[in-house]
């Protein structure tokens, strides 16, 4: 089986060619790394998600998991997998060093990531929540927290969850119950339910480690009252594991991620659950918040990953799948019939599918190399400019691919005809694995809200701007290339929609309608989405481009049959003409509904506000 | 235990190969490499048997372009210790003799008890080179290798290949050559830390004169073509099952000419 989780050859032109990582070895931080062992990572990774990973996906979608007597069991087949990525030592590929990780750039880990999610999106989740888990450890905990829990969840010995989630505190995160009491010996009583609680049990590993809000008795209400506790399932007394009270009363039946064990988790049921604060006390929801943009990347890859593997499986199938013949010869029954890949309405979705995947990989990536543009920045201006990039990035990233990334799952099936709506092929698992992405670690409604109630408040509107400057400077450049004007003026439109109904909200948010931004959020965040996509693609085209011209000129291809013959034999050639097509396809399909898109959100519609519910409906 | 592996890179096997347009070989532009699979099996027994001793060496030995240290490398990732690397204009793409020859002239510069080839490489075929290199050196060779058991004083080896239908069990001495056939073990995965330690493992860089040989080919390969494309197959429609037997009868006689 060739290699249907990634385009290979698109991962390496964006980290390569796009973002030039090789150029983040020249800082000191990432001195250590070259191109060569960054290939060596990806092969590594490629290996492990195709041989070992992706066939535990099928199996983990029928068989999902057991709990028994309030223990959980994950699918037999995990476990040879899990043992492998620990080995592996894939939870270290960007941990710091002085952590015990290997430190490599997180726009890499970004990739790797999105192989393995693509392998299998509910295995994944076990050791992501780990490593979620832990980073929380590394960054707040005391050095004995560091040695006690850390230690073993970096290696997989142990592995995390994040315990947020209660029945009435799901997108209200403030009003959750769960209580702690302080003990004399400055440990804390846990008691209170958690639902909806990812890897929250299994047999992967002998001990797991729940990072539990709760609220420490007498704190004040609301996510202000809000601490953080480290919660183990069995506790260290004496050297020796003892069980610390944490029971899972239930696993979700669900959509997706089947083999993903969703639990209720009961703490301190027997009054004999210790928790140790992480940080200080009421510190708890500023403690999430900096963890917040790992983990919403985190979603997004997911999105990304599910899309990009239904992707490849479509066009596989395609390529494979004859039905009738080609459309001139309709009407011909001897003519003979065709993989659908040569009927154009087969061809418009894969291409769909094509440049929404890219732009979501590109943006994802991108996001990624932000992060490693902080850590190696010379100055605190770079590196202020790239956290504000990231900043306002961050819920594009998460909703915006999560949302489109799902799109690109549900066309697979529709590619894939009836095939695709069975159990046979596995797109119908893409879809329904996808869709949680655009439910967890804050709804894509929240994500909308956070965007255009927080970040373009953030200093004036300032990370608007820069960002609007950045993609000001793509286009400047774009420009100068007769041959990307297709591109270049769908996205130029765009780009001045999106800065028309920015400022519009702004001013709907000072005067007494500033209902109207939030009503649209959600429709903003997707026209930002598409400028931000359309930003990295156009990009990508402006590379492409150049490469695709250097490589007909050494060919000395100058006439449209020479072209079409390097395209047939030459396998770059081929590649970059594919990438401006992705840039021109999303330029003509999505950036130039902006200006529709803007118009909807500026008429200032208020029927779904102002209808009164009786109106909704009658029942 | 002493273990020289000689390890081959080629392409994917999930590439699709095209034939260049002067049909003079493939077109490698744009091909993902890999380790040839059989020599994959090599080097995780070299590796196993390094283990099992608790001492040793394994020593990867390559012939091919400046790409091929991403293969060794890997190997190195998996746990190799250090790499030979030939490289060599006149050897890179040699045919299965002058390799022969010029890995028998790299052998004879180190230590070895065993020297592992894979039976044979996906993408030439031959099969040929593990077995030349055996008469080359004077030592024997055990050629289709699913299992091998060294002795304690390490101067023999039960070894299990396979045969037409069976196994076949033979004890050889050492120091022989092996030839690694699917089934011999599972290969590990290269591992972070692994990938992060072969940076720093060293790889000998020779050419054909550091050998001491001037190549002399034997087989010159002439044209490189694809396989025909496999012609539609006849369907007959619309006849009642008596002629349907008759005329396929017919075709096979007279048209496919196999009765
Ligand atoms: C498979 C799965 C795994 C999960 N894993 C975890 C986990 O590991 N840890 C954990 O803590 N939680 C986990 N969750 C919980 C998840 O994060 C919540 O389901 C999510 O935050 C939404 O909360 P809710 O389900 O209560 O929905 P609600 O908050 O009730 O939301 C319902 C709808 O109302 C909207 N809405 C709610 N409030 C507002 C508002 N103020 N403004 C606008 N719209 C609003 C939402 O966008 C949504 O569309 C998981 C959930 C699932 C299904």
């Amino acid at each position: 089986m060739a290699n249907l989780l990634c385009d290979e050859r698109d991962v390496k032109f964006v980290l390569y060619e796009q973002l030039n990582i090789e150029e983040l070895c020249e800082s000191e931080k990432y001195s250590e790394f070259s191109r060569e062992t960054f290939d060596m990572v990806l092969d590594a990774a490629v290996k492990l998600a195709e041989k070992e990973i992706w066939p535990t996906n099928a199996d983990g979608d029928q068989k999902g998991v057991i709990l028994e007597q309030g223990a959980v069991k994950v699918p037999e087949s995990f476990h040879n997998a899990y043992r492998l990525y620990c080995e592996g030592g894939w939870s270290l590929l960007a941990v710091p060093p002085d952590m015990g990780g290997q430190g490599f750039p997180s726009v890499l880990n970004c990739a790797a990531v999105e192989l393995f999610s693509a392998a299998n999106q509910a295995f994944m989740m076990y050791p992501g929540l780990t490593i979620g888990a832990a980073r929380l450890i590394e960054k707040y905990g005391t050095e004995d927290q560091l040695r006690e829990y850390m230690d073993r969840m970096y290696s997989g010995e142990w592995a995390g969850t994040m315990c947020l989630t209660e029945p009435q505190a799901g997108s209200d995160v403030g009003a959750l119950r769960t209580k702690a009491v302080k003990n004399p010996d400055g440990t804390y009583k846990i008691s209170g339910g958690k639902i909806f609680i990812s890897a929250g049990d299994h047999d992967l590993t002998e001990n797991i480690v729940h990072m539990v809000l709760a609220r420490v008795e007498g704190a004040p209400p609301g996510t202000r009252g809000i601490s953080i506790f480290i919660v183990p399932k069995k506790r260290v007394e004496n050297g020796e594991l003892v069980d610390n009270d944490v029971i899972c009363a239930a696993t979700e039946k669900k959509l997706g991620i089947h083999a993903s064990a969703t639990c209720a988790l009961n703490f301190g049921e027997k009054d004999n659950c210790i928790g140790y604060l992480l940080g200080a006390e009421n510190e708890g929801m500023r403690i999430m918040f900096n963890m917040m943009n790992e983990a919403r990347l985190a979603v997004g890859i997911q999105g990304l990953a599910q899309a990009s593997a239904a992707y490849m499986h479509a066009l596989r199938y395609a390529k494979e799948r004859v039905q009738g013949p080609e459309i001139h010869a309709l009407k011909d029954p001897t003519a003979p019939k065709v993989p659908i890949i040569y009927h154009p309405d087969v061809r418009r979705m894969l291409m769909w599918m094509k440049c929404v995947t890219e732009g979501i990989r590109a943006l994802i990536y991108y996001a990624g190399y932000c992060e490693d543009r902080i850590h190696a920045a010379k100055s605190e201006e770079e590196a202020a400019k790239y956290q504000g990039f990231l900043d306002i990035l961050i819920p594009i990233c998460k909703s915006w691919s999560s949302d489109m990334g799902f799109r690109v799952t549900e066309l697979a099936i529709q590619v894939h005809g009836g095939y695709g709506y069975c159990r046979e092929y596995p797109v119908e698992q893409f879809m329904r694995d996808s869709k949680i992405c655009s439910i967890y670690e804050g709804t894509n409604g929240i994500q909308a809200l956070d965007l255009v109630g927080r970040k373009l408040a953030v200093k004036q509107g300032a990370l608007f701007k820069s960002i609007v400057a950045e993609t000001g400077n793509l286009l400047k450049n774009a420009s100068k290339n007769y041959r990307l004007k297709d591109i270049v003026e769908p996205f130029a439109q765009a780009r001045s929609q999106l800065v028309e109904v920015t400022r519009y909200f702004g001013l709907k948010s000072i005067t007494e309608d500033f209902m109207i931004p939030v009503l649209y959020a959600s429709p903003y965040l997707e026209l930002f989405g598409d400028l931000a996509v359309g930003f990295m693609l156009l990009w990508q085209a402006v590379i492409a481009d150049r490469r695709l011209e250097e490589i007909y000129n050494d060919a000395k291809a100058d006439t449209p049959e020479k072209k079409a013959e390097v395209l047939r034999t030459n396998r770059s050639a081929a590649f970059y003409r594919g990438k401006v097509a992705s840039a021109q396809f999303f330029s003509n399909t999505f950036l130039s509904l902006s200006k529709g898109k803007a118009r909807a959100i500026m008429s200032g519609e208020r029927s779904a506000i102002d209808l009164p519910e009786e109106s909704f409906a009658l029942f | 235990m002493k273990s020289l592996v000689c390890m081959k890179q080629v392409p994917d096997t999930e590439t699709q190969i095209k034939v260049n347009s002067q049909g003079t070989g493939i077109v490698t532009e744009g091909i993902k490499y890999i380790i040839n699979p059989y020599d994959e099996f090599s080097v995780e027994e070299a590796l196993r048997l390094k283990e099992k001793f608790k001492q040793g060496e394994v020593v990867i030995l390559t012939i091919g372009p400046d790409r091929c240290t991403e293969s060794i490398r890997t190997a190195l990732a998996m746990g190799a210790d250090k790499g030979i690397h030939i490289n060599d204009e006149s050897l890179n793409s040699a045919d299965p003799f002058v390799v022969a020859q010029a890995l028998a002239a790299a052998a004879s510069q180190v230590d070895y008890n065993v020297i592992f080839c894979g039976h044979r490489a996906i993408d030439d075929d031959f099969a040929e080179a593990g077995a030349m290199l055996a008469e080359l050196l004077q030592i024997p060779q055990v050629t289709l290798v699913t299992k091998v058991e060294v002795s304690d004083d390490k101067t023999k080896a039960i070894v299990e290949r396979d045969v037409e239908g069976g196994k076949e069990t033979v004890e050889v001495s050492l120091p022989c050559v092996l030839t690694s056939q699917k089934g011999l073990n599972e290969p590990r995965y290269a591992s972070l830390p692994g990938i992060m330690k072969a940076k720093k493992k060293p790889i000998d860089k020779k050419t054909a004169a550091d050998l001491g040989i001037t190549a002399e080919a034997r087989l010159e390969s002439r044209e490189y073509s694809m396989p025909p494309e496999r012609k539609a197959g006849k369907k007959l429609e619309g006849m009642e099952p008596p002629d349907a037997a008759k005329e396929l009868v017919r075709l096979l006689r007279n048209e496919a000419k196999v009765i």
